[in-house]
């Protein structure tokens, strides 16, 4: 095997650039996931948000053509998981495990079914990904020039929106609600704050994020859906909210590792020779399962449930206050 | 306590005819489910006054101070402000209203710091940025010196002690500029000495207009503080009367509605009567050797959480109580005592057997019974029926089951029996835990507890919550059992408990112990920290 | 307590949600009602997802009431889909019970599907009364071991189970997809799949139906599990968990080992799914043995409300649902995936269902 094609210089840099590429669409869906923690909500509908967005960037692409659109479409398409998650999570103080479970079935039969009965057995054709865009002057930087600033628009996008959660909970009275919402909800709401509207728009973001993590996945890279597309990316992303200690950048952080380790997999299988290779292409196939198993595993043991938001997934009942 | 003398004069002579209040509740009434929480309540509220709310548990003090701050909304009635009717759909109309409440239970997020938890809420809506914390910081700090509430506007107020915690709140709806301020059981928590500071820091803010409301059921505090005193009795108000013209006796007979004898008395002939047991302990029961839950080296023990070189005896037929102020390590030390968690550092004996990092399991079998504090979470589960409650301890021993089944039959039994013995009220054993009322739900932890033959019984904060007969009933059942040969450790913030039950009395301040005479004004002074705990040596 | 959908005993402070008294027989029935209810109601939205799709909704659940109880033959058919429904339908129902969110059953019926045929393979015996109840144990423990790991790793560094046993489940997949196409590969075909079983391996039919006899297996647990949850230490340290974690270890409990127990039973159902399904219906280890029966029964042990011959209605419901989607797929032109939306629907109405009975009463 040639490990030259996986680690030379002259691979690294396409390496590191498809690393981010692959680190997007979880690393949206999981800073949106942490966001929506921090204000106590358990939302295990994401891996639903996600595909239910990538479905919707890929029916307004596919039939308006503009790839924008799509990407309007896919936010609008996880937020549309968003409602549902609030409305049984917030609304009706529902147990948040059960109804994000049953979200995600939801949303992976609605999109099958949506997508069998538009386009039957046979596939729709393939559309062409959003094209990159290299920033002048910073592209043309050596090396951190073309693993950073030639990348597709949505990349730029997904940074700058990164950067606004971590921005939103430190330095907004929003975020400051949200924190305290997730810790406690009780005494947030004491002070003023209705829980459930903060709790709600945290939700609601998430969809937005997730659904946007999808659209990219579909219109910025794949340029087709197939039933179930996402793969577990929503799943992966949670475990990365545990790996990042809750906080987004930290969070954005485990992404682009799982984004590398996805992108090194994918570099091994082809330079090793795919199904013929000694190391069985299937070790890689799970090698980010099994890494994001193991970063959370770390994670956890090493810190215990210090940065938990401490009502995390406990609804907030508000008759139920002690005394 | 004597602030009374230096007192400011309120606003309006007390008792005279009140013609524009700065609040006004009249008629009010509040029904959850089939209970009425209030029925027909009035209170008055003038500026510069301390208006103490007084009444049983129950009798709907806090209730009606909730409506006020719109965290409940009237069944019907009227509140006027300033002679102006209002209608707060949430807490944040009241404080907008210019209302700040100070809760029984501390409504802060410890893991925000303080200047956090000051504006948390505040301005909602208006701005999408936060105010700059350091120059909220220095706001908050500034207006703690005015009032004598000093605390450091930095840190995270899940680093400060109980006492501190108290101050954000009241400095939080200062801040917010809050002309009403209504602090639920204020003194709860606190230490005598405390408790002192807080009167005078309260006296301070009502002479510059504030209006202060204090709900509580201590009688000597309301004749230090208060200037006028409204009682409550099942929900509506049966007298208000200036503090100045009624005695502590009047007042316990207006919260009652019949004559009583005084609680305080109560406390001090339990205090002489308690002594009824075996004049001399026995052997070494339970021995804690230098036990730290963390090792002190460390942060200092700066927490609140930890607790640091404890060394203490608990012998046969004795009481050996630990008082403290909440917070100073007491929850710490329950766990590991239960076997919840592990110490960092030191010995545990039961007896001559080493029991340090023992299993909750392995302690109960060796005869250990455990009062745990918050009831709700470690010693009841209300899914499950009341005699289930009662053997869920034992259900894999006989006579209840073995490895593969379980006698119902035996538990059906087991729970009849207990049920009768503890007099605990239900229709049938089979009822399920979720109805019981406070009284009740411990009832059942203690019979479970005590059911069987104890060596060792820890119980942490056994009456917390519960009414006076209940309090009885448990004070009871905890000396006979040390009357009957078993070694009590009760860990307590009651001072009433401390005095009517001890043999021997440590304080916990900090983490750290100090054995203590058996004395109210010692216990007090110790509980606040008096004398710093470098000058005292560790009580061996 | 009847509804176990419902949230833990919130600690501190009564909820009055969890507050009204749930025992006794007529709050059972109208549990049961409010679940038939909102079943009822989600097939009734899925009519209109049928309208929608432009099939008659009348016809389309005529069809699929016909080509499912419409023959013996039919019935047959959904008695298989059930078969695996049940078996772990009945693992998860005991893993919820304890608020352990299993959710890699898949997984867990894999390497049980996986192992177990490995051995029925392999191990040269020729009695089928030894072979089948052999590859039956090295089923249910190669599951319970994959469900072992979600247990050690929530009980050892509290690893949250839902992300450790969803995870593994593609992990599962990726080791059985290796498997079958180079170790255990049949070497004449070109599909990547074993050879078939020997007959010695290879389940009976119940007499007078097409039904592998694991159906039975399943039937004959459903009272084991419904004694060893009401009559056992082990099941009622499982409830008492269930409803209030801190207290039951407070009482001695030791609930790690309790969370990886439940971990490895629930495992094992699954696992004997598998390699249930590898010596019944297919005959030979596949890529594609489940198409989602851990997820699928995910749905059933909610239905059913944990409890266990709930579980069994919930799974010829919910097996009959699957093999309807054949049949309006075929007859209606509809695709069978709509029948994962009624099973979501299921899930979420009767969490709508609950909310609105707990409110009236």
């Amino acid at each position: 095997m040639n490990w030259g094609a996986v680690f030379g210089a002259a691979a690294i840099i396409p390496l590191l650039n498809a690393s981010i590429r692959l680190a997007v669409p979880t690393g949206l869906a999981a800073v949106g996931e942490s966001l929506c923690q921090r204000a106590g909500v358990l939302n295990l509908s994401l891996e639903g948000m996600m595909l239910s967005g990538a479905y919707a960037a890929f029916l307004a692409t596919h039939y308006s053509g503009q790839p924008w659109l799509g990407v309007a479409a896919g936010i609008g398409g996880g937020m549309f998981i968003g409602v549902l998650m609030a409305l049984f999570s917030v609304a009706l103080k529902t147990e948040q495990v059960i109804n994000g479970i049953a979200l995600v079935l939801l949303a992976s039969g609605l999109t099958s079914f949506l997508h069998v009965r538009l386009f039957g057995v046979t596939a729709p054709e393939r559309f062409d990904p959003m094209a990159k865009l290299e920033i002048p002057l910073l592209g043309s930087i050596p090396g951190i020039g073309s693993v950073v600033f030639d990348q597709s628009p949505l990349v730029y996008l997904a940074v700058v929106l990164i950067v606004g959660v971590w921005w939103v909970l430190r330095y907004t009275r929003f975020g400051l609600a949200v924190r305290a919402a997730g810790d406690r909800p009780g005494a947030a709401d004491a002070a003023g704050i209705s829980v459930d509207r903060v709790r709600a728009a945290a939700i609601l973001a998430s969809g937005a994020m997730a659904g946007l993590g999808g659209a990219v996945l579909v219109v910025g890279q794949l340029g087709l859906f197939a039933q179930n597309v996402t793969a577990g990316r929503g799943w992966v992303a949670i475990a990365l909210v545990i790996f990042g200690r809750w906080s987004p950048l930290r969070v954005a952080a485990g992404a682009f590792l799982f984004g590398f380790t996805d992108a090194l997999q994918l570099r091994i299988q082809s330079a090793s020779g795919g199904i013929e290779s000694d190391i069985p292409f299937e070790f890689f196939q799970a090698l980010p399962y099994l890494v994001t198993i193991m970063v959370v595993v770390v994670a956890t043991a090493r810190a215990r449930d210090d940065a938990q938001p401490e009502s995390l997934g406990v609804p907030y009942i508000k008759g139920a206050r002690s005394s | 306590m004597s602030i009374g003398a230096d007192r400011p004069a309120p606003g309006h002579g007390p008792g005279t005819p009140d013609p524009a209040p700065l609040v006004a509740m009249r008629g009010i009434t509040k029904t959850f489910g089939s209970v009425t929480a209030v029925a027909g309540a009035d209170f008055d509220l003038r500026s510069g006054e301390i208006h103490a709310l007084l009444g049983e548990n129950g009798a709907g003090k806090t209730t009606l101070m909730n409506l006020l701050y719109g965290l409940e909304q009237p069944d019907g009635g009227t509140i006027l402000i300033d002679g102006d009717p209002v209608s707060f759909r949430s807490a944040h109309d009241a404080i907008e209203a210019g209302i700040g409440m100070v809760h029984q239970h501390f409504q802060l997020v410890p893991r925000l710091s303080v200047a956090e938890n000051v504006i948390l809420g505040a301005g909602e809506g208006r701005r999408v940025r936060l105010p700059d914390l350091a120059e909220v910081a220095a706001a908050i700090e500034d207006l703690g010196q005015r009032y004598g509430l000093g605390v450091s506007a930095t840190s995270l107020v899940g680093d400060l002690s109980v006492g501190e915690q108290q101050r954000v709140e009241i400095l939080r709806a200062l801040y917010r500029g809050a002309r009403i301020l209504i602090l639920d059981e204020p003194t709860a928590t606190l230490s005598p000495v405390e408790i002192d500071h807080l009167i005078e820091q309260l006296r301070a803010m009502a002479g510059t207009g504030t209006a202060i409301v204090m709900i509580t059921h201590h009688l000597d505090e309301v004749m230090t503080a208060a200037d006028r005193i409204t009682v409550l009795r099942s929900g509506a108000n049966v007298a208000t009367v200036p503090a100045a013209a009624t005695s502590p006796l009047e007042l316990a007979r207006l919260m009652v509605g019949r004559e009583v004898t005084m609680l305080s008395e109560v406390g001090e002939a339990g205090e002489a009567g308690s002594r009824t047991g075996p004049a001399s302990a026995g052997p070494a029961v339970l021995t804690l050797e230098d036990l730290s839950s963390k090792s002190a080296a460390g942060t200092g023990g700066e927490h609140p959480r930890d607790f640091f070189n404890l060394s203490l005896e608990v012998r046969a037929s004795e009481i050996v109580t630990i008082a403290g102020v909440e917070g100073n390590g007491q929850a710490e030390l329950e766990a590991v005592l239960c076997g919840l968690s592990r110490p960092a550092s030191g010995k545990i004996r039961l007896g001559s057997t080493d029991v340090t990092g023992a299993t909750p399991r392995q302690l109960l079998d060796a005869g250990v019974g455990m009062i745990p504090a918050d009831r709700y979470r470690r010693g009841l589960i209300r899914g499950l029926s009341v005699a289930e409650n009662l053997v869920y301890d034992r259900i894999d021993k006989a006579p209840y089951g073995r490895r593969l089944w379980i006698d119902p039959k035996a538990v059906a039994a087991r729970g009849a029996d207990l049920v009768s013995r503890f007099s605990i009220a239900v229709r049938t054993p089979s009822t399920s835990a979720s109805t019981l009322s406070g009284g009740n739900a411990q009832k059942v932890v203690l019979a479970r507890a005590l059911g069987t033959d104890l060596q060792l019984l820890i119980a942490a904060q056994p009456t917390r919550g519960l009414d006076v007969g209940a309090i009885e009933f448990v004070w009871n059942q905890i000396s006979e059992q040390r009357d009957s040969g078993v070694a009590v450790l009760l860990i307590t913030t009651d001072l009433n408990e401390v005095t009517a039950l001890s043999d021997r009395c440590f304080v916990i301040y900090r983490g750290q112990l100090v054995e203590t005479p058996l004395d109210r004004e010692a216990i007090g002074l110790a509980m606040g920290g008096a004398g710093s705990r470098a000058e005292r040596a560790p009580a061996r | 307590m009847t509804a176990t959908i419902e949230a833990t005993d919130s600690p501190g402070g009564p909820d009055p949600d969890s507050a009204a008294p749930v025992a006794g027989w007529s709050a059972r029935l109208s549990s049961l009602g409010l679940s038939a209810a909102a079943v009822v109601a989600a097939f009734v939205l899925g009519g209109v997802l049928l309208a929608l799709a432009g099939a008659n909704p009348f016809q389309a659940y005529a069809d699929m009431l016909s080509g499912t109880f419409g023959s013996r033959f039919n019935i047959s058919l959904v008695l298989v889909e059930t078969a695996p429904l049940l078996l772990i339908g009945l693992g998860l129902a005991v893993a919820f019970r304890a608020r352990v969110w299993n959710i890699g059953a898949e997984g867990q019926l894999l390497m049980g599907a996986l192992a177990g045929g490995a051995f029925a393979l392999y191990v040269p015996i020729g009695t089928r009364a030894v072979l089948i109840p052999a590859a039956c144990v090295v089923g249910a423990l190669a599951g319970g071991a994959w469900g072992w790991v979600v247990g050690f790793l929530r009980a050892r560094w509290s690893v949250n189970e839902v992300i450790s046993s969803l995870l593994l489940n593609y992990v599962a997949l990726r080791i059985l997809e290796y498997t079958i196409r180079k170790p255990l590969r049949d070497p004449v075909g070109f599909q990547p799949v074993s050879e078939t079983l020997p007959d010695a391996a290879r389940l009976p039919d119940i007499p007078g139906l097409k039904t592998h006899i694991g159906l039975l297996i399943g039937l004959g647990l459903i009272p084991v599990v419904a004694y060893v949850m009401r009559r056992t230490p082990f099941g009622f340290h499982t409830r008492m968990m269930g409803l209030n974690r801190d207290a039951t270890e407070a009482a001695g409990v030791r609930t790690g080992r309790l969370i990886t127990a439940v971990m490895v039973v629930s495992g094992a159902f699954a696992g004997l799914a598998g390699i249930l399904q590898v010596m019944g219906p297919e005959s030979r280890l596949t890529g594609n043995i489940s198409p989602g029966f851990g997820f699928t029964a995910i749905i059933v042990a909610l239905v059913a409300r944990t409890r266990p011959i709930g579980v069994l209605l919930a799974a010829v419901l919910i097996g009959a649902l699957t093999l309807g989607g054949d049949v309006i797929q075929r007859t209606q032109q509809v695709p069978r995936v709509l029948t994962i939306v009624i099973q979501a629907l299921f899930v979420l109405l009767i969490l709508v269902a609950d909310k609105v009975g707990r409110r009236s009463r």
